[in-house]
């Protein structure tokens, strides 16, 4: 309630490819790097105003913008409890606005994924995750090569060599 | 001179390979020309899934747990096992103990079924894949000295173990039993009939003194006669002994527990949150007011279908109630911590269940489902007691004795505080109740109203499904779960509405088959399930949300029931199987 009365303060950060985007603290808060590196550094206090974008390295523009609607459209959300405990990660609840908003190309879904990876915007990353685990399950080895364009560097000796050792829980 | 290195390296390339490289050349040739290379430095940019590190492809793996079975070429085997086939690295990954931290060998259950013949391999893997293991549960044929040994030393994460000897027909033997995983948090153990556990739980005593939730799973599923003899196959007054911190005491189905058992523990468990007799058939109740004395931490209490069957499949059907209404009365209920209780499928008279519900002014989770004796007179004193207070879970599953205009009154006055309704199974509750009443539940998650044709009294009138869902929409923003049980002769939806588009609600405007499943789809943003009798309109609601790639959300009855369990506060403690 104490952060409506201030005005909303705005963050500045750089992609790896120098475009500048001004991003409300609120939101950024999602990323635990740009979060951390904030307080670390004092820039939270009152009087750190105008000061150089934070750089980005490693993410491009196209990139940081769709991070940084990602985060837009997120910030108010509750943070998911640690669910260590848990038995099975559904892969299934994924919301349907993040659905759309994950409707890319592979490359973009993966630099999606290490951008937040970078980042650490944990909910990002779990999302982006699933889609992937989504893209996996039920396929059989062939078919996940064939999707994600990866070489078979097996000889087959070595094939049956782990053939035989997954025997002890397949039949 | 490196300028002539690069030249010659660049010609023998092109003689390799001389195809690929012409494209090569030709792309850099035309890149140092036009200036407009964004479409080549994209093309070479291109990510792939193996740019992403070690630790991303763990976390992606972390999804595709050991549990879960995929048949692709008639043979059973596990994704993650799948992936690891795929290329070496991700092998590696794949096998990596962290991604192995929940396994579960009873195949009764989707578990893994290790084969007979590579014990010794499975036992070896305990000491390398399974050392990140937290959570692990082995049936009968894996419950040996040697494994719980390789456990106990190996595994120094184990907390969860479930111990499954519901299909033994003997046991191993467990005269060399030297060492058992003795940081447990929870144990878990499934009897069988008449295999007594006695001689190995001897050798396991000293080893279980962390364990703070404790289930035992009783036979009840099996027991068809209830003339056979019940064997008590394990000593509960023994066992806790050992078991001093305790929090949740889970005893589902056991058919030799009394309420001297019950008495027993919480004679030494100070810490007891929550008990959980469901489907214990002796237990009448006498315990309670020793019980809720003694353990002052309880909060929640689970006491449903305690009472006898008489080969009625399913249990729903009791006939003659244990749970002693006299015996019930005399308990100090208002000096008591209750929070959650489940009375479900008790036969307790009005009385007893005024004398409870009145008494208990921190109830928040009430299941009353299958109560002929929940009356307009219990709901008119619980309410007039101001015991509602704090209430925000309610199932009231088929308790056909209530009315109409007491559930009207109730909801009126609590409807903004109920988190949880269940009204299902009641066919006095038409269109005009739910249209009026939707309104007043303005923060309800969970749902369930309707009940099938098959329930005896039939449903004459028509339920107009679109009102509902539109109602629903409007009303219930916060909504994750809902079932609608009528059946397809009995729910009618438009069909024109079909085809007629409202622009307001069109923001995926691919499809519109129902604009009220579409309004609904938009302004519930939670649902996450949402439980249909099979037929059209289940159809209908399924392929609206398939097509917005909101799968596995809309279900049937037949593989699916929406409860209030899991908005139990211990419901994670209390999962079994």
């Amino acid at each position: 309630m104490a952060a409506e009365a201030k005005p909303e303060r705005n963050i500045k950060i750089s992609s790896s490819d120098n475009e500048t985007f001004t991003v409300p603290r609120n939101v950024i808060r999602l990323s635990t790097t740009i979060n951390t590196l904030l307080q670390d550094l004092g820039l939270d206090e009152e009087d750190a105003v105008n000061t150089d974008p934070i750089p980005v390295q490693n993410v491009t523009a196209p990139i940081l913008k769709k991070v940084i609607a990602w985060c837009t459209y997120h910030y108010q959300d509750a943070t998911p409890t640690d669910d260590a405990d848990n038995r099975e990660k559904r892969t299934d609840d994924i919301a349907s606005w993040d659905v759309e908003f994950l409707k890319v190309d592979q490359g973009t879904l993966f630099e999606l994924i290490l951008a937040a990876n970078y980042l650490d915007i944990k909910g990002l990353l779990d999302v982006t995750c699933k889609t992937v685990a989504n893209m996996i399950k039920g396929k059989s080895p062939e078919e996940i090569r064939r999707t994600f364009n990866i070489k078979n560097d097996f000889t087959p000796e070595e094939e049956e060599q782990i053939r035989k050792e997954n025997a002890w829980c397949e039949d | 001179m490196t300028a002539i290195y690069d030249m010659t390296r660049r010609v023998t390339m092109h003689d390799v390979n001389s195809d690929v490289n012409y494209d090569d050349m030709d792309a850099d040739v035309q890149d140092f020309f036009t200036d407009s290379n964004q479409p080549y430095y994209h093309e070479r940019n291109q990510y792939t899934i193996e740019k992403l590190p070690d630790k991303v492809l763990r976390d992606i793996f972390q999804y595709l747990s050991p549990k879960q079975v995929c048949s692709y070429s008639s043979k059973i085997s596990f994704q993650i096992n799948q992936v690891g086939l795929v290329c070496k690295r991700w092998r590696v990954i794949s096998q990596n103990p962290l991604l192995w931290k929940f396994v579960s060998f009873r195949p009764n259950y989707g578990g893994i079924q290790v084969n007979p013949q590579c014990i010794d391999f499975f036992i070896q893997l305990i000491g390398t894949r399974f050392s990140e293991l937290r959570i692990v549960e082995l049936a009968t044929d894996l419950i040996t000295p040697n494994v719980l040994y390789e456990l106990a030393n190996k595994a120094p994460k184990l907390q969860y173990l479930t111990l499954d000897f519901s299909t033994a027909m003997q046991l191993h033997d467990f005269t060399d039993l030297q060492s058992f995983p003795s940081r447990l948090k929870s144990l878990t153990i499934c009897l069988s009939e008449n295999i007594f556990l006695e001689g190995f739980l001897r050798k396991v005593y000293t080893f279980i003194s962390s364990v703070e939730t404790l289930h035992i799973i009783g036979t009840y599923e099996k027991v068809e006669d209830e003339e056979e003899e019940v064997y008590e196959t394990v000593n509960i007054f023994k066992l806790k002994q050992f078991l001093p911190n305790m929090r949740v005491v889970n005893l589902w189905g056991v058919p030799f527990i009394t309420d001297e058992h019950v008495d027993a523990i919480s004679s030494n468990c100070a810490h007891l949150e929550c008990l959980c007799v469901n489907y214990c058939p002796k237990v009448t109740g006498a315990c309670l007011k020793l019980v809720l004395q003694r353990c002052r931490k309880l909060k929640t209490l689970f006491l449903a279908h305690t009472s006898r069957f008489y080969n009625t499949k399913p249990p729903e059907i009791c006939l003659n109630s244990e749970l002693d209404n006299n015996i019930v009365k005399m308990v100090d209920w208002e000096k008591t911590r209750i929070e959650e209780l489940d009375i479900k499928g008790t036969e307790l008279n009005s009385e007893a269940l005024i004398s409870i519900l009145t008494r208990l002014p921190h109830l928040r989770w009430l299941d009353a489902s299958w109560l002929e004796n929940m009356t307009d007179q219990v709901l008119e004193a619980w309410q007039n007691s101001n015991a509602m207070g704090s209430l925000q879970f309610l199932n009231m599953d088929t308790c056909d004795s209530i009315n109409e205009q007491a559930l009207v009154d109730m909801i009126k006055r609590h409807g903004h505080q109920f988190h949880g309704l269940c009204l299902g199974g009641q066919h006095k509750l038409l269109e005009y109740f739910w249209m009026n009443m939707i309104p007043q539940l303005r923060n309800i998650r969970v749902m369930v109203m309707g009940i099938a044709e098959d329930c005896c009294p039939k449903v004459v009138a028509k339920i107009h499904v679109d009102q509902f869902i539109d109602c629903i929409a409007q009303n219930c923003p916060r909504l994750t779960r809902l079932e609608v049980r009528w059946d397809d002769e009995t729910l009618r939806f438009s069909d024109k509405s079909r085809y007629k588009l409202h622009t307001a609600f069109t923001v995926t405007n691919n499809f519109y088959f129902s604009k009220f499943i579409d309004v609904l789809r938009m302004k519930c943003l939670m649902l996450h399930s949402i439980v249909l009798s099979d037929g059209q309109y289940y159809e209908l609601v399924r392929s609206n949300f398939e097509r917005a790639d909101r799968m596995s959300v809309v279900r049937t009855t037949e593989m699916c029931r929406t409860g209030l369990l899991h908005c139990s506060r211990y419901f994670n403690q209390l999962l079994f199987n």
